[in-house]
């Protein structure tokens, strides 16, 4: 089929949002039966893109497992609320590699608000970085 | 987003076991009989057992994939890969697909995100990484083209 070997040799995404999280004090659970297990509370935050922004209702969090090769595993939920009230459940899971500056993830959206449910049938890739204030994500869905 | 070819992953499916109306939707696991993968740091094939694909067919339409496979490489590692995906589109396309039809893969959403496990030394960089997944229904199985998300 034309046009499929072009496809196979990238993969197309555009910009969702910026998500930027403020987080607590870590959560020090230690030596679980995975690895060492800290929880980073997530108190606020805001998200920007084209299509949706708002902010980061205070009760979620990203658990994060030590693997044992110098790793982290990601685990992060969220509730997004939209600057017109709708709320949307987020998660992550993903990488963290800071030996080679790898900080991957891959959020997943649920919402019951019309306007966004957009977000349900989609999948996308997050590029993290931590800065002094807090996470940032830069979130691109997968087209 | 920069991305770089991981491998083009063929699986086998058999028939599927019909799990039929669970509480978030209709439920069929098509177990995985086979496969192949070939890219241009590993290849190899799908070891039968234990691998199969979790369908939840949703409220919404849109079908929720739960794909746990293990492929051994030619040099003998094993690799245990499991993906989350979505699949939908247009009402005649999806038909197309169940009736066995081959369809262009542009005319329909499946994409997946792979992650994937290993204890072999020459492949640990797979631990380390995320992945997403173009995929392309065949009446034989899928087609997977997995990119590795630099």
């Amino acid at each position: 089929m034309p046009g499929l070997q072009e496809e196979r040799d990238s993969v197309n995404s555009r910009p969702l949002i910026i998500l930027r999280l403020a987080t607590s004090a870590t959560e020090e659970i230690g030596s679980t039966r995975h690895g060492n297990l800290s929880i980073f509370p997530v108190t606020g935050g805001s998200f920007e893109g084209e299509r949706l922004r708002g902010k980061v209702l205070a009760g979620g969090g990203d658990w994060v497992t030590a693997n044992a090769d110098g790793t982290f595993e990601l685990d992060l939920r969220v509730t997004l609320e939209t600057d017109d009230g709708a709320l949307i459940h987020m998660t992550f899971t993903g990488v963290r590699d800071d030996a080679n500056h790898y900080f991957r993830t891959l959020p997943r959206f649920e919402t019951a608000a019309p306007k966004y449910a957009f977000l349900n049938r989609l999948l996308a890739v997050g590029t993290g970085e931590i800065r002094p204030d807090g996470p940032v994500h830069v979130i691109e869905e997968i087209l | 987003m920069n991305t770089r070819l991981l491998m083009m992953l063929h699986v086998k499916v058999a028939t599927p076991q019909n799990i039929g109306a669970v509480p978030h939707g209709t439920r069929r696991t098509p177990p995985l009989i086979g496969g192949d993968f070939e890219g241009p740091r590993l290849r190899g094939t799908v070891l039968p057992g234990g691998s199969a694909d979790w369908l939840l067919l949703r409220a919404d339409g849109v079908l929720e994939m739960d794909l746990r496979v293990t492929l051994q490489t030619d040099d003998g590692a094993l690799i245990s890969m499991k993906s989350f995906g979505l699949r939908h589109g247009p009402p005649e396309v999806m038909a197309a697909i169940g009736r066995g039809e081959t369809v262009d893969p542009r005319t329909y959403y499946f994409r997946t995100t792979p992650r994937f496990e290993t204890a072999h030394p020459a492949y640990a960089f797979l631990n380390r990484l995320v992945a997403v997944a173009t995929g392309d229904r065949r009446a034989e199985g899928p087609i997977y083209t997995i990119h590795e998300v630099l």
